[in-house]
């Protein structure tokens, strides 16, 4: 339960913190880490705890956005509720793409991932009467938040953003923390590290390996829901482009996969530097991400977090 | 009918350049057990150095070919012994995420380089084409698949015919053996590295007067790589030649018949058509 | 008594290979049964059928009366059979107890209680003290019996051991003996792979002996040590080897 506090302290810390801090601009970086902290924690689900390596995520974070959209722009159903309805979308389709590719082992595996994603890209770049192709779709404005006849919010700063957000960010978190203590968990690490050792020991393992998938999935999607409203435009590449899977999976692979701090602190790490590099690297600011995770790979392969971990275990072993 | 064996002709001719590219992924993966994410990147290198020996010194990009191989050979083993070698016993998703760094790497190093301009490598016969009866051919495409078979061709030779070749064929068939019969697996790994990188070159030296040159062409060329190395089956150079001219006539006839915008999307789905129901590939031996 | 493991006629191809050709016996449940014979004579192709990594190519193979062919390895283990691995298997980035977990949870849905019925068998097999160590971090002796304590947690019928005492040394190899028959008094009937004679006529009520993935002889340990095919299968026909 220690634990459980060293997640609460910081995360009200955070809720407090548009008191003291208004600049529209610091409150967008906090919202972007926000985004990244939930897809690191989405991914690690499949990717750090089952050790599927999905390079493909892409697909639900875009099936998340332009569902809710599409809802709102088109059948005027409010995000609150579309979001939902686009979840369960990518989740379906999540589970039958799990169901056909999950025989596939390592490489193989990641190849299939990215081709699925290809193909969903591809598929709403030309599926225009729906999609609008390549121009994308502009957000309307969103329609004030109501409980009965208080408004609580008409989105017009970037406040509501922040505190759903993250609301979004500590919900992932706390799935992660969830699972990794469950039986879900002890068995997702268990065909991590071995596969036919954990089949033999009474895992099934595709309808795990789905389980995780469908979590991850639904938690990817509605993170894209939620950075599409956030931005206001979406288009193919942008929420289907092998750009922001590729993002998912380093933010954890620096941070350290399979831990819940990992794709935390890669989170951090990334938005910050890209951030920061933004005005001297512009468009190559993900030429940091490549260097980051080659040098992490070559270095510290289990991320951040693992290499810390693994100093404090030699530590206590009195080596 | 002559639109059809036009669009299956052109889709064979590009073909070859798929398959070039397709062999050198397939040679690294079958010597080191690598999957190199990154070979769209070397591609996307040698189109650049084709670009610029033409634009500063006008050597003609089918010329050029001869010294953007051996520049892109030396590239390939330099990043084989600072990188590559480093993770050969890593966790193949390890391996995986170095290659993907390292294309990141290099192609937004090259948008700081060179811009995200668009470049456009012209010569006087960019446009013209060849008639054979009724259907016409582009040329600088004719051009290309002649030179791709000399490659191909004396790539073969070279596996099949010498001592190094060998070696090679050995270290990718049993790596320990190998080395027990006295092979220098690590020089093969160097080599094999090199050798796939050259032949990245050697394609981008050929399609840099087709294609609109920029830094994140990269990838469309390695996705369309490891769908003709899959088809073929991972470690066949046999199987990446058929593999990429068969991607190339149904990217071509896809775009013919069906639409434009559709024929990457036939492409992908048949590669995981492939990957579930025959992984090994056409020609490929299954490995584990 | 009905025997609990029944294989009758099993034979299993790989292409053109035959690892294993018309092979039959049963296991009567509380004994332990040795499989025998030299390197290569098909013993693991056959605990992999049975255990359900691949079914059998031809015949059948029944666990308490029911027919096995074709069931998932994960299904098998719930059904009461587990089984160990020739090279060890360990689930290196967790803990020495988050392993036997993972075996534990095959009964159980609640983390807490595996905690509880793993560390039971932690102490039934001497590793409770290394709880908290990676498993990816320990001498093989303790490996093999780490993967013991796994298999055994997850409140199994009747466990195959493949070689569990392959690499060990002469104190380690005592210690698994021990264990086997202390696992025997407690009612679970076994299957064991061996190629340590003595270990195998200390532990065994009965033998089966592989050759070229043929049965080749069946008996208690006297007979097998004293049948003269057993010994040229081992040694090769060297002209009248005495047994």
């Amino acid at each position: 339960m220690r634990a459980l506090l060293l997640w609460v302290i910081p995360a009200l810390a955070l809720a407090l913190v548009p008191l003291w801090i208004q600049s529209p601009y610091a409150l967008h970086i906090f919202i972007l880490l926000f985004i990244a902290v939930a897809l690191g924690e989405s991914w690690n689900v499949i990717g750090g705890f089952a050790g599927q390596y999905s390079v493909g995520h892409a697909a639900w974070y875009g099936l998340g956005a332009y569902g809710a959209f599409i809802l709102l722009l088109r059948k005027g159903i409010p995000p609150w509720f579309g979001v939902w309805a686009a979840v369960a979308l990518a989740v379906i389709i999540a589970l039958a793409v799990g169901w056909i590719t999950f025989r596939l082992r390592g490489p193989y595996f990641v190849l299939a991932s990215i081709a699925v994603a290809e193909i969903i890209r591809l598929a709403a770049l030309n599926w225009k009467i729906v999609t609008n192709g390549a121009e994308g779709i502009l957000g309307s404005d969103l329609p004030p938040l109501q409980i009965g006849g208080t408004v609580i919010t008409d989105w017009n700063s970037k406040i509501p953003y922040y505190y759903l957000g993250l609301l979004m960010a500590v919900f992932c978190v706390a799935v992660n923390f969830v699972v990794k203590r469950s039986k879900l968990g002890y068995y997702l690490q268990a065909i991590r590290e071995d596969q036919d050792a954990a089949h033999s020991l009474g895992i099934p393992l595709t309808f795990y390996k789905n389980t995780a998938l469908g979590i991850s999935a639904a938690c990817t999607a509605l993170t894209g829901s939620f950075a599409a409203f956030y931005v206001g435009f979406i288009e193919p590449q942008g929420v289907f482009g092998i750009d922001v899977s590729i993002q998912m999976v380093l933010t954890c692979i620096i941070g350290g996969i399979g831990t819940v701090t990992g794709p935390l602190l890669g989170a951090v790490v990334l938005v910050l530097l890209s951030e920061w590099l933004r005005a001297s690297l512009a468009q190559a600011h993900l030429l940091v991400y490549g260097v980051l995770v080659i040098a992490v790979i070559l270095l510290m392969p289990d991320g951040f977090v693992g290499f810390i971990a693994h100093r404090l275990r030699k530590k206590a072993a009195g080596r | 009918m002559a639109v059809f064996l036009q669009s299956l002709l052109s889709g064979v001719l590009i073909g070859g350049v798929y398959a070039l590219i397709g062999i050198g992924l397939t040679l690294i993966f079958g010597v080191m057990r690598v999957i190199n994410f990154a070979q769209g990147e070397l591609v996307m290198i040698g189109m650049y150095c084709t670009f610029f020996l033409f634009k500063l010194a006008g050597i003609d990009p089918f010329l050029s070919v001869v010294l953007t191989m051996p520049a892109l050979f030396v590239v390939g083993a330099v990043l084989q012994r600072s990188l590559i070698n480093r993770v050969l016993d890593a966790l193949p998703q390890n391996q995986i995420l170095l290659t993907i760094g390292l294309g990141l790497v290099l192609s937004n190093t090259a948008m700081l380089v060179f811009t995200s301009d668009y470049r456009i490598l012209s010569t006087t016969y960019s446009s013209s084409s060849v008639g054979l009866g009724s259907i016409r051919l582009s040329t600088p495409l004719l051009y290309s698949f002649l030179i791709t078979g000399a490659i191909t061709a004396a790539l073969y030779w070279f596996l099949a015919r010498t001592d190094t070749g060998h070696a090679i064929r050995a270290t990718a068939q049993d790596r320990d053996a190998a080395q027990l019969m006295g092979v220098n697996v690590r020089h093969m790994g160097v080599l094999a590295f090199g050798l796939g990188s050259a032949l990245a070159g050697a394609a981008g030296a050929l399609i840099a007067p087709i294609y609109y040159i920029y830094p994140q062409v990269g990838g469309a060329f390695t996705l369309k790589a490891f769908v003709v190395v899959v088809l073929g089956g991972m470690g066949s150079i046999v199987g990446a030649t058929l593999g990429g001219v068969l991607i190339g006539m149904i990217e071509s006839l896809s775009a013919l018949y069906i639409a434009s915008g559709m024929k990457e999307l036939c492409v992908y789905v048949i590669f995981l058509l492939v990957l579930l129901l025959k992984p090994s590939g056409l020609l490929g031996k299954s490995r584990t | 008594m009905r025997p609990l493991l029944e294989v009758r006629n099993v034979s299993r191809y790989f292409g053109g290979v035959k690892a294993n050709e018309d092979v039959t016996f049963s296991v009567e449940p509380g004994i332990v049964l040795g499989l025998i014979g030299p390197n290569g004579a098909g013993k693991t192709t056959l605990f992999n059928c049975i255990t359900g990594f691949y079914p059998p190519s031809r015949g059948e193979i029944l666990f308490d009366g029911q027919r096995i062919n074709g069931f998932p390895p994960d299904k098998v283990c719930k059904l009461g059979m587990a089984r160990t691995w020739q090279k060890v298997r360990p689930l290196a980035k967790l803990t020495v107890l988050e392993n036997v977990v993972v075996g534990a949870l095959c009964r159980t849905a609640s983390v807490s209680q595996a905690k509880g019925i793993a560390l039971e068998h932690l102490r039934v097999v001497g590793l409770e003290k290394r709880a908290q160590v990676l498993a990816g971090g320990l001498p093989i002796g303790e490996r093999k019996k780490l993967e013991l304590a796994r298999v055994l947690a997850t409140k199994p019928r009747m466990i195959l051991l493949d070689e569990v005492m392959g690499g060990l040394n002469a104190r380690e190899s005592e210690e698994i003996i021990r264990l086997i028959l202390d696992v025997k008094k407690r009612g679970l009937t076994q299957v064991v792979i061996e190629h340590d004679m003595k270990a195998i006529v200390r532990t065994c009520d009965r033998i089966v002996v592989l050759s070229s993935g043929e049965k080749l002889a069946e008996g208690t340990p006297q007979e097998i040590v004293n049948d003269p095919r057993v010994m040229t299968a081992y040694l090769g026909d060297s002209g009248g080897a005495k047994a």
